[in-house]
């Protein structure tokens, strides 16, 4: 989300072409991997002319392993770079807010996968050791 | 000629940079003789490549040959338009929605393209352009040492030069004079005049070619460079705020232009700047700024011309009273004029010549 609102901050506010918004949030270093891959993405555009959308889905395809995604969230995320750069900063300004909004989407998900999940274990933890105590027993 | 002056590096840059493959191909194909005349790239959605060679429309096939015939021109698609539009615009069109709304992209290395498309408005304002079927690449040349033969006249002694005015009918190197006498009043000549802390108002961002906030032409160590701001505008900040001995402007045209050259005036500045006109005369005529050639105005007018393909200089006072022989520059390679087979009268006739001709000194017919 942070990084999502810096790269409002440089498209909307700053004008700074996209190559360049990709290299000044992966230079920050404050989103773990994803600082790596928006610095990929921005050596991609450079390098090879690319446009945001193809040089993001191929960032993301080289670090695919490295992130623990399921295969749907992958849809959202391959889809991120597709508008970027195509118009004017009002309708940047929109693509970005969707964005967010999808991102957010993900982050409720997991937020609930996480609890879901955690409370199995719990329960299962608690019948492996009810296990154990009747085992010893 | 400009590659060779320029160096190859800013067409090379140029062309593998922003061109699409099948574009790219075509230009590395002309031969040497004709690109370095190469002055204009038009690219347009379903139409044959086209180039402008020292004034002259060639077609340009697949593999660099050039034609006057249509049918031999590699056709470019809609698709590569839009490719090359996204090419130009590094894939980030809000970075240059200013420059898209004003019709032109300022390029690495100081070229320029030129865009024609859709327009949308907001309101009463242009906020930008869709559907882009043209593309007009105009190729930036910074010609050094161009105005040495007029440099002399403009210079009134040591540390001040006169109020000067270069007028000239479009695409006769206006431009390219003024960007060289405002290297050459910035850096100064020696012991013979001094450098003088100039200030430039570049609305169209042709004289220093800024890309990014850095000036890609040589305009001197003295220069100051205020980039796509109107000159009337440009003018009132930069006397507040850069304290310029002389003031650079290109085009005036504007109605608020010639309250803005008297403001400098008073405030002791000199200017140099262009105008489109056919001769002093002509530009007297011209509503609002042609009070501007009266007495107490310009002191030197520099006219340029364009004569059987070669370019001519004339410097004159404010009385029109010439200050300088006839100088005739060739202008035209061997290669150009075998491309067209030239015989003198025949290039003569060529459009932007002829008009030259018959406006500043009559009908020739």
């Amino acid at each position: 989300m942070e990084i999502l609102l810096n790269l409002k901050n440089q498209i909307c506010s700053l004008g700074v072409p996209l190559y360049a918004a990709f290299e000044e949030i992966g230079t920050e270093g404050t989103g773990g991997l994803w600082s790596e891959i928006f610095l990929r993405c921005s050596q991609v555009m450079k390098e090879q002319r690319m446009d945001a959308g193809s040089a993001w889905k191929k960032a993301i395809s080289e670090n695919r392993g490295l992130l623990p995604l399921e295969s749907s969230d992958w849809d959202s995320i391959d889809d991120f770079g597709e508008l970027l750069g195509k118009s004017d900063r009002y309708n940047q300004e929109a693509v970005l807010d969707m964005a967010r909004e999808s991102i957010a989407v993900l982050e409720k998900k997991a937020e609930e996968a996480v609890r879901t999940k955690g409370k199995l274990y719990r329960n299962l933890g608690a019948l492996c050791g009810a296990a154990v105590v009747i085992l010893l027993i | 000629m400009w590659h060779e002056r320029d160096g190859c590096e800013r067409f090379d840059e140029l062309i593998s940079f922003y061109l699409p493959d099948s574009i790219k191909t075509a230009v590395r194909g002309i031969k040497r003789e004709y690109l370095i005349e190469l002055e204009e790239l038009r690219i347009r959605a379903g139409q044959p490549l086209m180039g402008v060679f020292a004034g002259f429309d060639r077609f340009i096939g697949r593999d660099g040959f050039l034609s006057d015939n249509p049918q031999f021109g590699l056709i470019v698609s809609p698709k590569e338009v839009d490719n090359l539009f996204m090419l130009l615009c590094e894939h980030s069109v809000y970075a240059y929605q200013d420059d898209i709304s004003r019709g032109f992209i300022t390029l690495k290395g100081g070229h320029r393209a030129g865009i024609c498309g859709t327009v949308i408005y907001e309101g009463n304002n242009i906020r930008g352009m869709k559907d882009i079927s043209s593309v007009n690449i105009r190729f930036s040349r910074q010609i050094k040492d161009c105005a040495r033969d007029v440099f002399g006249h403009i210079v009134r002694n040591k540390q001040d030069i006169y109020n000067t005015l270069i007028l000239s009918p479009p695409r006769c190197g206006k431009t390219t004079l003024l960007r060289d006498l405002c290297r050459m009043v910035s850096s100064g000549t020696g012991t013979s005049f001094k450098g003088l802390r100039t200030a430039v108002i570049d609305e169209r961002s042709e004289l220093a070619a800024s890309y990014r906030g850095v000036p890609q032409n040589d305009l001197g160590p003295r220069t100051d460079v205020l980039d796509g701001c109107r000159k009337s505008e440009g003018i009132e900040i930069m006397l507040r705020g850069m304290a310029p001995q002389v003031i650079v402007v290109d085009e005036l045209g504007a109605t608020r232009d010639p309250d803005a050259i008297k403001m400098a005036w008073n405030a002791g500045v000199r200017i140099i700047a262009t105008a489109h006109a056919y001769g002093l005369d002509d530009f007297k005529r011209r509503l609002g700024i042609g009070q501007l050639a009266a007495k107490d105005g310009f002191e030197r007018i520099i006219l340029l011309g364009m004569d059987n393909g070669k370019r001519w200089v004339r410097v004159m006072d404010a009385y029109g009273n010439e200050l300088s022989g006839l100088v005739k520059i060739d202008r035209l390679s061997d290669g150009i004029r075998g491309l067209y087979g030239i015989r003198d009268e025949a290039v003569g006739k060529a459009g932007r010549e002829t008009a030259c001709l018959i406006k500043t000194h009559g009908d020739p017919a």
